[in-house]
């Protein structure tokens, strides 16, 4: 065996024991988070309200507003970053205009959230008056999640064929209609599939949130259905914890003396929440683009 | 016989469409950059205020190690340096781990490694910064105070809980880096009698180099923006970064100082002045990446 | 019908066609033939304004009298009496039926016995109805190429135009769906007047009541078919005809 040789095998061995090393890591810390907070999850633990003070409190509150908050969130911003996305992808020309608003679009998607999260206390909360609030929250989490969900919409829309929307535009139409009657079909699994890891990525925020959303939830009401009632939970100007921002506020300043359980028991859920949304924007994908095929 | 010359010149229903289109997809990409104008201004401006009203030097603030709103002092370095602390720390630890995953997976182990290890970094890269402060606290926290001494809160449990934040993200760039690499390249490499070692660190390597770059600066810049991870587990002590004490990133500074503070006030504007140097970092993070894309292009 | 007056074409600074004169004969089939970059795919592209915000355009084209490079022109109306069909088959993932109707939809025609009668129509004329008319429902991308470049064809005869460009229709097809769109085409020139580019001289020769051929953005020779390939005028034609250039 020559020296070269001699070299290489080493190294391949150093090169998967290290590897193996960073398994093991993530093997460990997922165990560890993941088998106490299976552990603690039940029905009753997802169906009860959160305790004070007291042992055996549950996170239904929490889990519902943060599923709330995302579908607050992608309901504004999917149309506005579609939009964004058509254009850039259709209408822009290549000229300082485009690149600016391009640039303006990355330095957006660099900005920590909790930076964004001051900009909205100071801004939505304060200035507008909208105080600790989901529509607060739903719109600070906005601006977070625009810059993906526009570079993601405008891969989905740039992979369509030029030579679809040729034929649409030989046959008198107008670009608008070739972009919403053919474009955006052809676009759609990519574009869903973004909006949905997406949504796992605003799901488990909580740096933009604990001064927007707010962190503590008041009682609501979930037989009231009027989105207008202070008490219904479907207002949007009411404060609202999300499951991410009870895990952190039980570990800096929680008093029930069941927190370490509870926010492992939440962690597991946020987590396997995530996963669901991972697989699901898999899953998604993969039937639409199967159904199109046919 | 039909009128060409006013059919032809005439209006019809299509651009009207067009109009529409045109105007609703610009008007939201203006209100994007707007939006992102009005954000900068409003940091500017808020930021500023402690300069331009409440009388501190910007170099005091930048330099002074004191942060004692209580008396009145402003000195932001403490804060600085453990901020820049612990992202090169993490960073660093990350890069080697990072750097032999992505080897093993695209160099030396079966295709059908990668389909399997694909969804888990996507799940390590999404899970909640929280969880991994949660991981931090129950986990990491005990083993540094056991190692270390002291209460295990600080630099050290802050690097470690980054690290294992960020390694996802830099791994699966790094992975997309490597791959990227012509095929071609590795096996001319081969054909002149090299081995998988000498293809690896002669032509794969300088070969993704901008990419194992740019993977290494964006997973620094999570790290240096990171707020409530690191808060969680670095003791929050506005104060010079020691191996067992507790300090305090800029980050954590602004995620508790924000609701204890009245807004108008020094105390406060300060608190902006800080989050406009965390913004002022970011836009540094990203014209590094910037400068690496387009030195390699 | 169809006129081009004293026309240059310009790409990004760089000519590609240069002063063209010519007026395409009603209910003929014109062919365009010249080697890669001669210009006339260019040409082509220009009549209905498929170029617009790539290349720009000198002189006039001409179209019942109107020229419709004016500022102020309907590009959407030239288009749908001046259609388009392309090299690669380009259906719309949707059955055949709604492929036909595409356009007919958009301006709004509701009217399911027109729209009925329209594809029935269409179809037979693009000479496809036999072999679908069962089966109007499924998916048009199932068709093969040649069916699917006849089906493009019957959608652009759906929005009745008057004039039907085809650029190199059959390059992507067998010789057999090949014979079948030459065969349509022919059938077709009562009444729409058809221009096509093509690369195949066989087919031009074959199908097209006249021929230019373009070499280097310039237009050496319009001639009726027959003449241009027997007994050209111009060197230069002879040349790219006997092989000696292209």
């Amino acid at each position: 065996m020559t020296k070269a040789e001699r070299i290489d095998r080493i190294a391949t061995i150093l090169i998967l024991l290290l590897a193996l090393a960073v398994v093991g890591l993530v093997i460990t810390v997922l165990g560890l988070i993941l088998i106490p907070g299976i552990s603690h999850i039940s029905w009753h633990f997802l169906t009860s309200s959160s305790q004070s003070f007291e042992t055996g409190g549950g996170i239904f509150d929490q889990l519902f507003n943060s599923f709330y908050l995302v579908v607050l969130t992608l309901l504004i911003s999917v149309p506005l970053a579609l939009g964004a996305a058509i254009y850039l992808n259709e209408y822009a020309k290549q000229n300082w205009f485009t690149d600016s608003l391009r640039l303006a679009i990355e330095v957006l998607s660099s900005l920590p959230s909790i930076v964004i999260g001051l900009f909205g206390y100071l801004v939505f909360v304060l200035k507008w008056g909208l105080d600790f609030s989901l529509l607060a929250g739903a719109l600070v989490l906005t601006i977070l999640n625009l810059p993906l969900l526009t570079r993601t919409s405008e891969t989905a829309l740039s992979q369509v064929p030029n030579l679809q929307r040729q034929a649409g535009l030989g046959l008198g139409m107008a670009k608008w209609q070739v972009i919403l009657k053919i474009v955006l079909p052809a676009a759609l699994p990519g574009i869903l599939t973004g909006a949905i890891l997406s949504a796992g990525r605003i799901f488990g925020e909580a740096a933009a949130l604990i001064y927007t959303a707010g962190q503590s939830t008041i009682t609501v009401n979930y037989q009231d259905w009027n989105p207008f009632s202070p008490t219904s939970f479907l207002n949007p100007m009411r404060p609202a914890e999300t499951l991410a921002v009870h895990i952190w506020k039980l570990n800096t300043e929680g008093l029930i003396p069941d927190a370490s359980a509870v926010s492992s028991g939440a962690a597991a859920v946020l987590v396997l929440t995530i996963l669901l949304f991972n697989l699901g924007a898999r899953l998604i994908g993969h039937l639409i683009s199967k159904r199109l095929e046919k | 016989m039909k009128n060409w010359e006013k059919y032809l010149m005439g209006p019809s229903k299509e651009r009207t469409q067009e109009r529409v289109g045109r105007g609703i997809t610009g008007l939201s990409i203006l209100m994007i950059g707007l939006l992102v104008g009005i954000i900068l201004l409003f940091l500017v401006g808020k930021g500023s205020q402690l300069f331009l009203k409440d009388g501190v030097s910007f170099q005091e603030f930048i330099f002074k190690t004191v942060w004692a709103p209580g008396n009145e002092v402003y000195g932001a370095a403490s804060m600085i340096i453990t901020s820049l602390l612990v992202t090169m720390v993490a960073g660093l630890i990350a890069l080697p781990f990072a750097l032999a995953v992505g080897v093993a997976v695209t160099e030396i182990l079966p295709p059908i490694t990668k389909k399997i290890i694909q969804p888990i970094i996507e799940l390590l890269v999404g899970i909640p910064s929280v969880v991994y402060g949660l991981i931090g606290l129950t986990v990491v926290v005990p083993i540094v105070r056991q190692l270390v001494g002291g209460t295990g809160f600080g630099i050290i449990a802050a690097s470690v809980v980054l690290f294992l934040m960020i390694m996802p993200t830099i791994t699966s760039m790094i992975i997309d880096a490597f791959q990227a690499v012509d095929q071609d390249q590795r096996r001319a490499s081969a054909g002149l009698g090299a081995t998988r070692w000498q293809t690896i660190t002669r032509i794969v390597i300088p070969a993704a180099k901008g990419g194992i770059l740019t993977a290494l600066i964006f997973g620094m810049a999570r790290a240096f923006g990171e707020a409530l991870a690191v808060q969680m587990v670095i003791g929050n002590a506005a104060i010079m970064p020691s191996i067992q004490g507790s300090a305090a990133t800029i980050t954590s500074v602004l995620t508790t100082g924000m609701g204890n503070t009245i807004l108008g006030t020094p105390a406060n504007d300060a608190l902006w002045s800080l989050a406009l140097i965390l913004l002022g970092m970011s836009l540094v993070f990203n014209l590094l990446m910037h400068f690496v894309t387009r030195k390699e292009a | 019908m169809l006129e081009v007056e004293n026309l240059t074409i310009t790409y990004s600074e760089h000519p590609v066609l240069k002063g063209i004169e010519m007026a395409f004969p009603d209910h003929q089939i014109t062919a365009l033939i010249g080697a890669s970059g001669s210009g006339k795919s260019t040409l082509l592209r220009s009549l209905n304004r498929m170029n617009d915000g790539i290349a720009s355009v000198d002189g006039h084209i001409n179209f019942h009298g109107v020229d419709i490079n004016q500022p102020n022109a309907n590009v959407y109306r030239i288009r749908q009496a001046i259609g388009m069909v392309f090299q690669q088959p380009t259906p719309f993932p949707m059955s055949i039926y709604e492929n036909v109707v595409y356009g007919l939809r958009l301006r709004g025609e509701k009217n399911r016995q027109l729209l009925d009668q329209r594809v029935e129509e269409s179809l037979r004329q693009a000479a496809l109805w036999n072999e679908v008319k069962d089966r109007l429902k499924s998916p048009a991308q199932a068709l093969s190429g040649g069916q699917q470049q006849r089906l493009c064809i019957a959608r652009t005869l759906a929005t009745k135009p008057e004039i039907i460009l085809l650029d190199e229709p059959t390059s992507a097809l067998d010789p057999i769906s090949t014979s079948q769109i030459e065969a349509t085409l022919v059938d077709l020139k009562q009444n729409y007047t058809i221009i096509i580019v093509t690369h195949n001289m066989q087919q031009a020769s074959r199908i097209s009541d006249w021929t230019a051929y373009f070499e280097q953005g310039q237009l050496i020779e319009f001639q009726p078919t027959e003449k241009l390939f027997l007994n050209p005028k111009e060197q230069q034609t002879a040349d790219y005809l006997s092989g000696k250039f292209g």
